[in-house]
């Protein structure tokens, strides 16, 4: 061992400020490239998709904003600037909770805060650097969602190029303050009242969500006229003035924004509307400003005691007994199948008991509900309401495969890792990877039947066309099941313990790739015979004897629903057979 | 260098620590013993700053826990049960922003940052990212952490856990040599050889309470049980039976 005498720590004052901020951010630049260039040399598959899918997402997104903002354009100003109010103040009441809660996670439950606060460094430093990271998770949805937006509407309006150097020092500064006061409520909430912040987060969530929905939906249902009128939207948008409240950030955002968008008639008359937005950029920075240093003070008095509350919580003891469906469950049925429904007990119980799996379930699929409930509201011809039924298909499907990809996939990756409790029960391997299957695929169907039931209901589309949504609805259960498992013992992961990561990495990519691949498949194998089978219907001039004639007839309906049985058979035993042999090989 | 004063820490209606009064003198190493939930990890969480006391106080060179956190932690250095480390950076990453955290200029963290990596055999993965490494690499690169600012007080969270015979004789040389040189060690340990062979005083603890303190042959003879072993008279003292002699062997401090 090396002794070196060297000068005490006692002789080395603690960092200024400055230095703390310093090194703080040279530790994220530093994971950070070394995040970029793991991905870029271990992950290229996934990087490719994400840029790739993101570009799609924006282009897309470009184009439809640009559409609308041409079509309404001609329409007063007023509207575009209610338009602007809505979205702003929406996506700052979302911030405020999204970074609130990211900012728990980061800040009282993360193993880094735990390190960096065994250091001799300033809690709002600590708190600076946690919340660095909770402002980019949060608003890089309204990034992505907001820049082609504006970026339209600048150009269809004609704006100055000054209006687009200004769209991110707008963008950045808007999202500080919502941001920042989800954090200082989320320091308040665990200082004050730690025993009761579970409750009091629930409760507010509960309360905004159902204000939310409340005024979401009197705002499109109480109107006197009908829907999709030109009576309806001013009714509806006149409702929705209440968020063009002058003391939110939203409304300096939205003036600023328009105020940089006009082009007068000469050159002072623009330059006096880019001072006018410069104004409210201003009052955006100040306010932003202000809130951080706040936020710091909050930190310094209150982060290391809501931390140290929190330490000493201790979890409720709850004493679990096994339900009586599990016990139906287990014992019910011939002995020879008594190992796999043991198992299929095993991980119903687990995910009951598992929060992140049902309550990111039930919101989901909770929210796709209530989309699907609000269709009424709309009066769709058939022919639109049929494409709008197997687009709902197609979401279903989506919101399946990201489950799937996400839960049912590191599942078998995980067993690996219990394999020496599996691996000792007179249990066959086959049999863990048949009872993931069963799980996935009974968990999913009566969820998903459910949804394209309710939104076929809503829809008013034709019986016939509603059976054949739910025998596709099943197909794709099936299939997405058996990709996630198959794919998910053909490669597992045995080191890995986070399934969040073991999901995100080639075999999850892949998984979600080919379960996409699998849905738009399944839906465009049945929806366009249907489709045209439903045209021929109503305007009776397709003839019968070309290609598309035979595929809108009752025959190619039939044949496309073959199809869908060939696809659907394939991807659910093709990856199992595969799964199960690479299972049996497995070495733990 | 570590003084509790009359410290209790309640969780609702529990007491983990019940008015521990203890001093810990510069140069000595003092391993804390209990059976599982006795109270060790919230005293050591109290003493590295994540958790306050109730009532009382925890001091680390003069400085208050609460009220002087950071001046006491520049004193501190601290290894957890489990390893905590960033995993996209590597074993000299971290080591250098453990360095510049405790202000030690560039020059003389880059001779510790050596140092560290050499007494604790870190050359073979010192530019590897740390998501590569097993258990015992990456509690010896915490270790490496906790030393490299030559910290006057080293707690130690059942510190040989992961960690191979070979490196588990590094650390005991390592702990010998720097309390020699004035550093003070509160470890918590289950190993009873370890604290017996280690350390200079120990202090038992049971449902929040201390129950003894001292060394080794004091235990024999406040126990009055001869010649037997140190597992012997952990057990005695820390099963139900004994319950008549807390109070004595508490009260003796």
């Amino acid at each position: 061992m090396m002794a070196i005498n060297s000068a005490s720590t006692t002789a080395t004052p603690p960092l200024s400020i400055e230095r703390e901020s310093r090194l703080l951010l040279w530790l994220r630049t530093t994971t950070a490239s070394h995040l970029i260039g793991t991905m870029l040399t271990q992950a290229r598959l996934r990087v490719a998709l994400v840029v790739l899918l993101s570009v799609i997402f924006w282009v897309a997104l470009f184009g439809l904003f640009f559409e609308a903002f041409t079509f309404i354009d001609s329409m007063h100003a007023e509207v575009i600037s209610l338009l602007f109010n809505v979205f702003f103040s929406s996506l700052m009441v979302m911030m405020v909770f999204s970074t609130g809660i990211l900012m728990y996670g980061g800040l009282y439950t993360s193993e880094e805060a735990k390190l960096l606060l065994t250091c001799p460094l300033r809690p709002e430093a600590i708190h600076a650097h946690k919340f660095q990271e909770a402002l980019w998770f949060s608003s890089w949805g309204f990034v992505l969602l907001g820049s082609p937006m504006l970026v339209s509407y600048g150009i269809v309006r004609d704006a100055p190029w000054t209006f687009f150097v200004m769209l991110l020092p707008f963008m950045v500064s808007f999202v500080v303050i919502p941001a920042t006061v989800g954090s200082i409520l989320c320091m308040l909430i665990v200082a004050g009242l730690p025993r009761l912040r579970v409750h009091a987060i629930s409760i507010s969530i509960g309360i905004v969500s159902l204000g939310l929905i409340w005024t979401v939906w009197t705002t499109l249902q109480s109107t006197q006229s009908e829907t999709m009128t030109v009576a309806w939207f001013e009714e509806t948008l006149s409702r929705l003035t209440m968020t063009e409240q002058k003391t939110l950030p939203s409304w300096w955002l939205s003036s600023g924004l328009l105020d940089s968008s006009l082009r007068g008639e000469t050159p002072a008359q623009t330059w006096a509307s880019t001072v006018e937005s410069l104004k409210f950029l201003g009052l955006l920075i100040a306010n932003a400003l202000l809130l951080n240093l706040i936020a710091g003070w909050v930190a310094r008095w209150c982060y290391r005691a809501g931390y140290s509350h929190l330490q000493a919580e201790i979890p409720q003891r709850r004493q679990r007994k096994i339900s009586w469906f599990d016990n139906l469950l287990a014992h019910s049925g011939p002995r020879w199948g008594s190992p796999l429904r043991l198992l299929l007990v095993k991980d119903l119980q687990i995910f009951r008991r598992d929060a992140t799996q049902w309550s990111q379930f039930m919101i989901f699929f909770g929210l796709l509900g209530l989309y699907f409930f609000n269709l009424k509201s709309f009066n769709y011809t058939h022919a639109y309401a049929s494409i709008i039924g197997y687009l709902n298909l197609a979401v279903v499907g989506l919101i399946l495969s990201t489950f799937t990809t996400r839960f049912v996939f590191p599942s078998i990756s995980l067993e690996g890792r219990r394999f020496w409790i599996l691996g000792l029960l007179p249990v066959s391997r086959d049999h863990i990877v048949w009872s993931k299957f069963l799980f996935a695929f009974g968990g999913g169907l009566l969820p998903c039947l459910g949804l394209v039931v309710l939104s076929d209901s809503m829809l008013s589309v034709p019986r016939n066309t509603m059976l054949i949504h739910l025998f596709c609805c099943s197909m794709l259960c099936s299939g997405l099941s058996g990709i996630a498992v198959g794919l998910g013992a053909c490669m597992p992961d045995l080191r890995e313990s986070s399934p969040a990561k073991i999901a995100a990495g080639f075999g999850g990519t892949l998984s979600l790739v080919l379960s996409a691949l699998f849905i738009i498949a399944v839906v465009m194998t049945t929806a366009l015979p249907s489709h045209l089978n439903l045209l021929r219907r109503s305007m009776g001039q397709m003839p019968s004897e070309n290609f598309l004639g035979f595929v809108s007839s009752s025959f190619g309906i039939a044949t496309s629903l073959g199809i869908v049985v060939v696809l659907g058979l394939l991807a659910t035993f093709v990856p199992l057979v595969f799964g199960v042999r690479a299972f049996r090989r497995l070495e733990p | 260098m570590i003084e509790f004063g009359h410290v209790t820490r309640r969780y609702g209606e529990k007491t983990a620590v019940d008015d521990l009064s203890l001093a810990i003198p510069r140069g000595e190493l003092f391993a804390l013993l209990g059976p599982n939930g006795a109270g060790k990890t919230t005293t050591i969480k109290m003493l590295v700053g994540l958790l306050r006391p109730s009532h009382g106080h925890v001091r680390v060179c003069g400085h208050d826990l609460v009220t002087d956190s950071r001046a006491a932690h520049m004193h501190l250095g601290y290894v957890p049960d489990e390893p905590c480390l960033y995993d996209k950076l590597t074993a000299r990453e971290f080591l250098r922003f453990i360095a510049d955290m405790y202000g030690i200029p560039r020059h003389l963290a880059a001779k510790r940052i050596d140092r560290e990596i050499e007494c604790f055999e870190l050359q073979e993965f010192a530019d590897d990212l740390a998501e590569n490494y097993s258990l015992g690499m990456k509690q010896r690169l915490v270790f490496a952490a906790a030393f490299i600012h030559d910290p006057d007080v080293i707690v130690l969270d059942e510190p040989m856990v992961g960690l191979d015979p070979r490196s588990v004789r590094i650390v005991k040389d390592l702990l010998k040599a720097r309390t020699a040189e004035g550093m003070t060690v509160f470890m918590s340990t289950h190993t009873l050889a370890m604290a017996e062979e280690m350390a200079d005083r120990m202090g038992i603890m049971v449902r929040g309470r201390l129950r003894f303190l001292g060394t080794v042959a004091e235990l024999r003879e406040q126990m009055a049980i001869e010649s037997t072993s140190l597992e012997h008279l952990y057990l005695e003292l820390t099963s139900s039976r004994t319950t008549l002699r807390e109070t004595t062997l508490a009260g003796d401090e």
